[in-house]
């Protein structure tokens, strides 16, 4: 990882999506054990998968990692935190309605 | 086999495998005029080591009655549709009302999809047994109230679109600590809020203009359950409570939430005046019940009583009116008033942390059990 660089890989992956009335609920899986730090970022490749109602669907799939340089990593590690406001969600998206 | 038209590399293959789809039922005509909303969760990393380290031996009969019991699934039966399902007049629902009340079940889905996912990926990077399993407890009931709120929008005409995997996301990073007072006030402020409004209802079942309030009860149980499980996190390393640096991001946190609840929900008139609940008492209820629930493991209340308290939140609300209606206007004035708008928010904003707070020794045992 270069201070100022960013690299790009690939890494092999299980996208699994399940839209069902039980469970609504999509998520990646990197099969190479790869995981993300903070700043990357991540983009499988690809037509949109979708699942439609009552099933769930997995597929295999490619993933673009882009890393974020060291710089960009140390910038998300100082600012991030700022953005935990998101995680307080209070069931009203941000804008007015008007 | 025909090849579904998401799976096709070019458009001219896309529209092929339409055509080569059997005509059009009348439930499928259905399915394609529905709105399609894309799906906007967020992506967190954090320190999964630190998170990973943590020791629950301190907190361990609390700890383990608590799982056993997220185990035992006792709401696995309630979010199923049964009779008291009854029909939603869409059509007949006033233009404003709906517009408010599908941004409440959207946001409401976003954010139980973005939990799942955060809860998902701690649970995959984490090797503690005790934290995993917390973890994929509470993604399985963030998915499953998801999963419930899409049909009630499904039954609105609107299909959400899960589109974003394909899209390019960045992620942000939270320390551990941040995710603990975050996510544990977001539970425990949800429950509050949840709680009031199907007590309100209990009370005038006439202004329940949607059945998805008969089952906010066993729903807010569920969050009630998952910060109780952060509350025990959060015991089990009394500095993260203790130390005067973390109890002034406590009381920066609990500002900030609530100041944040105060301005989204008076920005839907409509929605409120629906359920007859008037934002600013429905607010300071839900401050009071939370503030209640928070003596568990804060070791301070915000004095919500305090003679500056509601004006300033007022005026905070009333500076998030004018942002809106400078960056609508755009424009060199419209910036302008926007800024205007912006110190004015932050100056009161910091108004409120001058409000001295109420200290509160802490028990030794957080335990509550939801009794609203």
């Amino acid at each position: 990882m270069g201070f100022f660089t960013r690299t790009r890989e690939t890494a092999p992956c299980t996208v699994t999506i399940s839209h069902r009335f039980e469970e609504l609920s999509a998520h990646v899986r990197f099969d190479n054990g790869t995981t993300v730090n903070p700043g990357d970022e991540v983009q499988v490749q690809g037509p949109e998968i979708m699942a439609a109602f009552g099933e769930r669907v997995e597929e295999k799939r490619v993933a673009v990692i882009t890393r974020a340089s060291k710089l960009e990593q140390i910038w998300t590690r100082a600012t991030g935190d700022f953005e935990f406001m998101e995680l307080c969600e209070f069931s009203f998206s941000e804008e007015a309605l008007s | 086999m025909n090849m579904h038209s998401s799976e096709a590399a070019t458009a001219e293959e896309a529209i092929a495998a339409q055509e080569a789809l059997p005509p059009l039922t009348n439930e499928d005509a259905t399915a394609v005029a529905m709105q399609n909303t894309l799906l906007t969760p967020r992506f967190y990393t954090t320190d999964f080591d630190e998170m990973d380290a943590i020791d629950v031996t301190s907190v361990r009969g609390e700890w383990d009655a608590l799982i056993a019991r997220m185990k035992s699934d006792p709401n696995k039966g309630h979010f199923k549709k049964n009779a008291d399902w009854d029909d939603v007049d869409w059509d007949g629902m006033e233009p404003k009302l709906k517009a408010e009340f599908i941004d409440f079940l959207i946001s409401s889905c976003t954010a139980e999809f973005s939990g799942c996912v955060l809860y998902k990926e701690m649970k995959r990077r984490g090797s503690n047994q005790d934290i995993t399993t917390l973890f994929q407890l509470m993604a399985r009931d963030e998915a499953r109230h998801a999963g419930f709120i899409n049909d009630a929008l499904r039954e609105a005409g609107i299909a959400v679109n899960l589109g974003f995997l394909t899209q390019s996301k960045k992620y942000t990073y939270f320390r551990p600590k941040f995710i603990y007072y975050a996510t544990y006030l977001s539970e425990k402020i949800g429950y509050a809020r949840y709680i009031t409004i199907f007590r309100h209802l209990e009370a005038h079942p006439e202004k329940r203009f949607h059945p998805i309030f008969k089952w906010f009860r066993e729903w807010c149980n569920d969050e009630f359950s998952h910060g109780e499980a952060f509350a025990l996190l959060m015991k089990t390393d009394p500095k993260l409570t203790e130390s005067f640096q973390n109890r002034m991001w406590i009381k920066f946190f609990l500002t900030a939430v609530f100041a944040t609840m105060w301005v989204r929900d008076h920005q839907r008139p409509a929605f409120h005046a629906a359920l007859g609940v008037d934002p600013a008492w429905y607010g300071q209820e839900v401050f009071r019940k939370t503030s209640e629930i928070t003596r568990q493991v804060f070791p301070m209340t915000l004095d919500i009583d305090h003679p500056r308290w509601v004006p300033t939140l007022n005026r905070i609300q009333a500076a998030n009116v004018q942002i809106a209606a400078g960056e609508k206007r755009g424009g060199i004035a419209g910036k302008l008033a926007a800024l205007g708008g912006r110190i004015k928010a932050g100056v009161n904003f910091i108004g409120l942390l001058t409000i001295p707070v109420q200290r509160n020794a802490v028990p030794a045992s957080p335990r509550l059990e939801p009794v609203y």
